[in-house]
């Protein structure tokens, strides 16, 4: 009860807060509004699918893989087969094709750059559909072999390639990419504020009156951080909704998980915050820490605007910053299917959190008073 | 009943002593005044009872149970008004006093019900809604009051709670402090104003060096000093004034100086008006009046201590 009393006079005053609200709605929507528009030209907005082209190889006799390239041509894939002169792995390092597919008796194997190329999201996530189906034929194939017909022209035939092309309106232009990239460092921001929630009470004395109070400092801080968790997360929906509704920003069609991703970072972002202000030494430190981690991240990260294939150490960098993982993540999630992005994204931001988190309850127990 | 018992409490930061081996007892219905100056340790006694600071040593009851073993008993009886203003500005007044006072379990009707009182008692009903920004220094200092009563302590304390504020509110604070009382609660208040603690207080301890020098009545602490008398020589300025010279003087017990006036405690056994004033003709000094003082607690504070309360 205690707890959500202290959560709850959080989140009243946070969204009473002009500054707040300022900072946590209005600023982000005004941003992508602005460098969703001004920076449109550096987005094709045409499908770059048409320059998807694929080598494959195929050892084993059967007609699956025919089948979803014919399905994958039909969005404007090219596959060709791979000549005996060619390495097809070489092909994709030096760009010359997307990815390349070869196909055994043992399954399916898939190479594409590891840079975050749009294409070859599309193609992994188009494949990984396809090899569940293979799948499944495969076993068919074993048990009834007259069955393998119906598997795949049984009304379902289509449907790997439904799920996971992409539709060229669906590309991501301008505002699409600046709607993720603002959300996930607006997102970060929220640290700014939850670096306050302890410290605040210090700066204003009320900390005496809480530790005065019969509630117990445990029960101040998961109140605390409860509000702060819920505050952060209706702002990050509000964003969404709001890019989503007016300015038709694509958010795909997994928005449970996507918001499963945002609120992993919304998690880490208030831990980080209330953990800096337990480190810092003074009662301003923390905010000026987290305004440099943010805006370093935010650079690095691509909010900004769009760092293509970083590589050696500037790709480094980039890997340093949260919101390179959350973009990615995000990315792959709306315009490839490709669910498995989630898992770096959140594990990175949940252990942090989980960091952060310890340091601040076993500064806060040494402490006397808050 | 003892509402309060201190025994040999004793609070170190480092190697500073803030409160030095205190033992006291506050008996029910008592408004008990803690008169020390700065940094004598008034507040560092007073957030060791209230929880806030843990101590070195020693121990402290409230009604008869033991503070460390039974804090929630211990916090739920006592109303802390701290020495810094505590109130959220992003809250209205009563938004403050609800919120303080549901930490302390009360709910509903019944919360709605105590809070109001707590706003009447502060004479803030009227300005219910309004946030403190809005609010004058005294009013702040009113809604400190309401946020730690309206959970209806029984051991109400009061850290400075007129510092920098108006007359008016002034009154109003220690009216307040008489009405509580007379409703039941025990209080302890601590001031820098000698004349409000001498004003309110059934009885006064005096606390120098984190020690408590004196304790008692203001009739029985006045009585330590009978054996001496206060002399206040206004001059036109203190410039010229030696008090070490003045010091010297036999019979003298202490001197200090308050704005244009030369406060001297001495002996009444000895007569030495004559010196002293001959050290002023000596000194080219104006002298501009003269008055001989019966003790105050100012006197006693003085004698006690060898300071003003006020000598920043
Ligand atoms: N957290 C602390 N760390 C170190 N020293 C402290 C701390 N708190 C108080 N002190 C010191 O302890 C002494 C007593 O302080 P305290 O605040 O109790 O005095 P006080 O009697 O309330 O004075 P005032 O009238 O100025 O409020 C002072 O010398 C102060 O500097
Ligand atoms: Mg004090």
């Amino acid at each position: 009860m205690n707890i959500i009393n202290m959560a709850w006079k959080g989140i009243k005053t946070d969204f009473r807060d002009i500054r707040t609200l300022f900072f946590m709605l209005a600023f982000p929507i005004i941003l992508m509004l602005v460098l969703g528009t001004a920076l449109s030209n550096a987005f094709t907005t045409t499908l770059p699918i048409d320059d998807i082209d694929v080598l494959y190889k195929d050892t084993t006799d059967g007609a699956a893989l025919q089948q979803f390239i014919q399905q994958a041509d039909q969005s404007g894939i090219e596959f060709k087969k791979v000549t005996i002169h060619t390495d097809g792995k070489k092909e994709v390092k030096q760009g010359k094709y997307t990815g390349y597919v070869e196909v055994t008796e043992e399954g399916v194997e898939l190479y594409v750059n590891s840079g975050d190329s749009i294409g070859g999201n599309i193609l992994q996530g188009m494949l990984s559909s396809y090899v569940d189906k293979y799948n499944i034929s495969s076993e068919i194939m074993k048990v009834a072999p007259d069955k393998l017909e119906q598997a795949f022209s049984g009304g379902k035939q289509t449907n790997f390639i439904k799920e996971t092309s992409v539709n060229p309106t669906k590309q991501p232009g301008s505002m699409d990419y600046y709607a993720i990239v603002i959300t996930s460092m607006i997102v970060l921001y929220g640290a700014m504020s939850s670096s306050s929630l302890i410290v605040g009470e210090r700066v204003r004395k009320t900390a005496d009156r809480l530790i005065a109070s019969p509630v117990r400092k445990s029960e101040i801080f998961i109140g605390k951080v409860l509000g702060s968790l819920v505050s952060n997360s209706l702002c990050v929906l509000l964003v969404v909704l709001f890019s989503k509704l007016f300015f038709k920003a694509n958010w795909g069609d997994h928005m449970g998980l996507v918001f499963l991703v945002l609120l992993a970072e919304v998690i880490f972002a208030v831990s980080l915050g209330i953990g800096v202000s337990f480190l810092a030494k003074t009662s301003a430190a923390p905010k000026v820490i987290i305004m440099l981690f943010v805006q370093l991240s935010s650079f690095f990260g691509g909010a900004y605007f769009k760092l293509e294939n970083p590589e050696g150490i500037f790709k480094f960098i980039t890997d340093l910053s949260p919101l390179t993982w959350i973009n990615s993540a995000l990315t792959k999630i709306i315009y490839a299917n490709d669910f498995s992005a989630a898992i770096p994204a959140l594990t990175i931001n949940l252990v942090g959190a989980i960091l952060f988190l310890l340091i601040s309850i076993v500064s806060l127990q040494r402490r006397e008073g808050l | 009943m003892n509402v309060l018992e201190i025994k040999n409490l004793t609070k170190k930061f480092g190697d500073f002593i803030a409160v030095d081996n205190m033992s006291l007892t506050v008996a029910e219905g008592e408004i008990f005044g803690f008169l020390g100056a700065n940094g004598a340790g008034k507040s560092t006694t007073i957030n060791m009872i209230a929880g806030l600071l843990r101590s070195n040593d020693g121990t402290i009851s409230i009604l008869g149970k033991n503070n460390a073993k039974q804090s929630r008993f211990a916090k739920m009886n006592i109303g802390m008004v701290p020495q810094d203003i505590a109130i959220y500005e992003d809250m209205t007044a009563y938004e403050n006093v609800k919120f303080f006072a549901g930490l302390y379990g009360l709910r509903g009707a019944e919360l709605n019900e105590r809070v109001v009182e707590a706003l009447e008692f502060v004479g803030l009903q009227d300005k219910h809604k309004s946030y403190p920004k809005s609010f004058s220094g005294g009013m702040k200092r009113r809604l400190n009051i309401a946020c730690a009563i309206a959970h209806r302590p029984k051991l109400i304390i009061m850290d400075e709670p007129t510092v920098g504020i108006d007359p008016q509110s002034r009154n109003y604070i220690l009216t307040s402090v008489r009405k509580l009382n007379e409703m039941g609660c025990t209080i302890i208040y601590t001031s820098h104003y000698m004349e409000e603690v001498e004003e309110i207080c059934s009885k006064i301890a005096i606390i120098d060096h984190g020690k408590i020098i004196a304790e008692g009545t203001k009739e029985q602490l006045k009585s330590i000093i009978t054996n001496t008398k206060d002399v206040w020589i206004e001059v036109k300025t203190t410039e010229k004034v030696n008090l070490a010279a003045i010091q010297d003087i036999n019979g003298v017990e202490a001197v200090s100086v308050d704005e244009n006036f030369i406060k001297i405690n001495s002996d009444t056994g000895v007569n030495n008006l004559n010196k002293i004033l001959e050290h002023f003709m000596n000194s080219h000094i104006e002298i501009r009046s003269l008055q001989e003082k019966a003790p105050n607690l100012e006197t006693v504070f003085l004698t006690l201590t060898g300071r003003n309360l006020r000598d920043q």
